[in-house]
């Protein structure tokens, strides 16, 4: 498993905030293996710390106690072997969208780094946009553009905060595809965070159910669906209602998470 | 980044008190190390001193209250001019198109070129001077006046028709009211231009009184510590005139809060 | 705010708006030539289109308006320059905000024209007095626009920077200084306006050259058509230099999304 690129462990993690002189626990004694090229997404109420999690993957939140380890190393910070999409696009306005993507690349050479933007462009299906501003684009393109930068410095693990939050029902279940298939082609290991169990069945091999105050996982489902997946399907169903089942024991108001 | 760690009164306290002792201090410090000679640059008692004269003869205090009063009647009409001129652009669309090209032409010629002008029209008077200073009132009186009147919202005014609100109850009851926060934005502004421009009209138009005029003869002197005591009893005018404004402005606003609760 | 507002006006508008203007000019000359006031007080507009024209064939005219310009350019650039670097330095450090942001805030309360003797009996009447006195008006709207849009760089762009490991002058100039450019621009059309006034502030209180001394020179030879040349060039080259500004703003800052009632 070491060897295998990508993978991450959390073991025993735990992390609290101060808040008015009061350590208030965000994640409580967090343990998980993602493996090499598997889609994982957390899903939970907000407040349950999921963004915390990612953040300390991602290397942006450093005190805890535990591990954080990626193919086997301590996480110090953010690193190239991780790449992010945010749920706010976080284009860079003044920076046209080639030089969005080409923003993780500036170590590189000019010709080098036009190759990757031009590919990773193509790969989420903007080509011929490089000279575009963030400003004139819809969210749904922004957000490619997004994933594109992510890509474009060759992560092995891709996480992403809830990036299809801010956009509109049919846009999103497009973009949905659309990551699988990026998913599909990339073969790397992606850990998503949503709140939408519909997007997260469809797209995981294993879906992580947390819970709030404090931030635990309470579960951990697999999904054995083929691809590409059928919303509509009674598999599909029955997977969702398992996983409402646990949301609806686990908290004391049961529609609490839907607001 | 190591952050410096003081709580936010004492941070407060020192901010108040520490800035202008270590300023001092190091003004002290610059001529005990025989950078500048006294007569050059005068130490800080010698300004200090210069204060405790100039406040033991009521001449100086008579300049100040010269120089207030210039501001005053200056910032006064241009108060009323630019309240009423931006009232009737913002009112009417065609005084709008008739007025705001030429007044937006004029409004391009820093305050400071018209000096030699009005000196040769009126002399070196009382009227240039004051004329200057309501002037530089004038300016962001009207453009925030203008600005607050024809911004003010659409609901109010549906609301106003609905009521049959029209003519001088509806400038009074809902437009004036409404435009008060541009509008006093407008007279701050106004107030610390007419300050800046009260500098130029005493400095630029010789008078025998005034603050500016003090600071003036300081240089014919050569009497240094006089032109610093007046620069900062400007300063600290100008600041105390600013605070003053803010106070009313914020104490008009919570009056408004108020009455748009009950 | 100007020229935006004379784009949008039609031919009727146009045509309003040239009622003031016409009325001034015919009652400034049916004053000259009823005799109303003597032409040593007002110069008939043509008298005045001809000075100017004078003044430009005679040389004066590009002179003096190559040493004012001089003048702004020096001292804008030194007062500028300084209140740039400053304001970025005060807006990253706690440290240095803490010592100079009071001293900036004290210096401001005193009008800059009162600064004027003191500068004189400093440096003299000379010329370095004068690239002084300009850089002080422009360095206060530089640092503090400076300060403000540098200041104001969103956490998110910070993070995003974290991210991709961007640091020290590469974080500087690809994310701290464009995110802060809009502010930055206004402080240097607030800047280079203040220069302007400034220099012909200085040029007024003594000068052998520049559009301040023209008036100056004018006042003292009592020949108002100069005073009034003088004052029709301060006009036209301050528009000049908002225009240069709002023509290189927009090159800049295409980037921007089209904020509805922006003022221009």
């Amino acid at each position: 498993m070491p060897n295998n690129k990508g993978t991450l462990q959390i073991r025993n993690l735990s992390k609290s905030f101060i808040v008015d002189n009061n350590p208030l626990q965000i994640l409580n004694d967090i343990n998980l293996t993602v493996h090499s090229g598997a889609f994982v997404t957390i899903v939970g109420s907000s407040g349950c710390g999921k963004t915390t999690l990612l953040r300390i993957m991602l290397g942006l939140e450093n005190h805890y106690t535990g591990e954080a380890l990626i193919d086997g190393k301590q996480i110090i910070g953010p690193g190239s072997d991780r790449g992010i999409v945010f749920q706010d696009h976080r284009l860079l306005p003044w920076l046209t969208v080639g030089e969005n993507v080409a923003f993780g690349l500036d170590k590189l050479k000019r010709k080098e780094k036009k190759l990757l933007v031009d590919e990773h462009l193509k790969l989420v299906g903007l080509n011929g946009f490089e000279s575009a501003y963030p400003s004139q684009l819809s969210g749904g393109m922004a957000q490619r553009v997004a994933i594109a930068r992510a890509l474009a410095s060759k992560p092995e693990i891709l996480l992403l905060d809830e990036p299809l939050g801010a956009l509109d029902a049919l846009t999103r279940m497009y973009m949905q595809q659309e990551l699988e298939r990026l998913w599909l082609l990339e073969k790397i290991t992606m850990i998503m965070v949503t709140h939408d169990i519909d997007e997260a069945i469809y797209l995981s091999d294993k879906v992580v159910i947390m819970s709030s105050r404090p931030g635990v996982i309470k579960k951990i489902i697999d999904v054995p669906l083929s691809r590409p997946r059928d919303r509509a399907s009674s598999d599909f169903t029955r997977i969702k209602a398992e996983i409402l089942e646990e949301f609806h024991l686990g908290t004391e108001y049961p529609f609490a998470y839907a607001i | 980044m190591k952050r410096f760690a003081f709580n936010k009164k004492t941070k407060a306290i020192l901010g108040v008190f520490a800035f202008p002792i270590v300023l001092i201090g190091l003004w002290q410090l610059f001529i005990l190390a025989g950078f500048s000679s006294a007569r050059f640059l005068p130490p800080p008692y010698k300004v200090l001193q210069k204060f405790v004269i100039l406040f033991s003869e009521p001449t100086y205090s008579h300049h100040i209250a010269v120089s207030l009063q210039r501001v005053m009647i200056g910032f006064f009409i241009g108060t009323l001019a630019g309240f009423l001129f931006g009232l009737l652009m913002g009112l009417s669309k065609t005084a709008e198109k008739i007025f705001a090209p030429f007044f937006h032409a004029i409004r391009q010629v820093p305050m400071i070129g018209w000096i030699p002008l009005i000196i040769m029209w009126f002399g070196m008077n009382e009227l240039p001077r004051v004329l200057i200073i309501s002037v530089a009132a004038f300016y962001p009186i009207t453009l925030n006046t203008f600005s607050g009147v024809r911004n003010v919202p659409r609901e109010y005014l549906e609301l106003a028709s609905v009521y049959g609100f029209k003519g001088l109850t509806l400038i009074k009851k809902i437009i004036i009211p409404a435009a008060l926060p541009s509008i006093a934005t407008g007279i701050s502004l106004g107030l610390a231009m007419s300050w800046s421009v009260l500098m130029v009209a005493e400095i630029f138009i010789q008078t025998a009184l005034g603050v500016g005029t003090q600071i003036q003869r300081g240089r014919d002197r050569f009497d240094i510590a006089l032109v610093i005591a007046g620069i900062i009893t400007v300063g600290v005018l100008g600041y105390a005139m600013t605070v003053l404004v803010q106070k009313i402005v914020q104490a008009v606003e919570r009056g408004r809060v108020i009455s748009t609760e009950k | 705010m100007s020229k935006k507002f004379i784009q949008r006006l039609g031919l009727k508008d146009k045509l309003l708006a040239l009622i003031v203007p016409l009325l001034v000019l015919a009652a400034w000359q049916g004053a000259v030539s009823q005799k109303l006031c003597s032409d040593l007080i007002l110069t008939p507009p043509l008298t005045l289109l001809n000075t100017l024209v004078e003044l430009a064939q005679s040389g004066d005219l590009t002179l003096n308006i190559l040493a004012s310009l001089k003048r702004v350019m020096i001292g804008f650039l030194l007062g500028g320059t300084s209140g740039f670097v400053l304001g970025i330095l005060m807006a990253l450090s706690p440290f240095l905000n803490s010592i100079f942001g009071p001293l900036i805030k004290a210096l401001q309360q005193v009008p800059e024209f009162a600064w004027m003797p003191l500068i004189i009996m400093f440096l003299g009447i000379d010329e370095s007095a004068k690239y002084f006195f300009v850089a002080i008006g422009a360095f206060y709207p530089m640092v503090l626009n400076t300060y403000q849009g540098v200041s104001g760089v969103p956490e998110k762009y910070h993070e995003l920077a974290r991210v991709f490991d961007y640091k020290s002058f590469r974080y500087l100039f690809k994310v701290i200084i464009p995110s802060a450019l809009p502010s930055i621009i206004t402080g240097i059309r607030l800047s280079l306006g203040l220069s302007w006034m400034f220099v012909v502030g200085a040029e007024l209180f003594g000068s052998d050259s520049g559009v301040g001394y023209l008036m100056t020179w004018g006042r003292a030879v009592f020949q108002i058509d100069l005073v009034m040349a003088g004052l029709i060039l301060v006009g036209v080259i301050g528009f000049a230099m908002n225009v240069l500004l709002e023509i290189a703003e927009k090159r800049f800052l295409l980037w921007r999304e089209p904020v509805d009632g922006r003022p221009v």
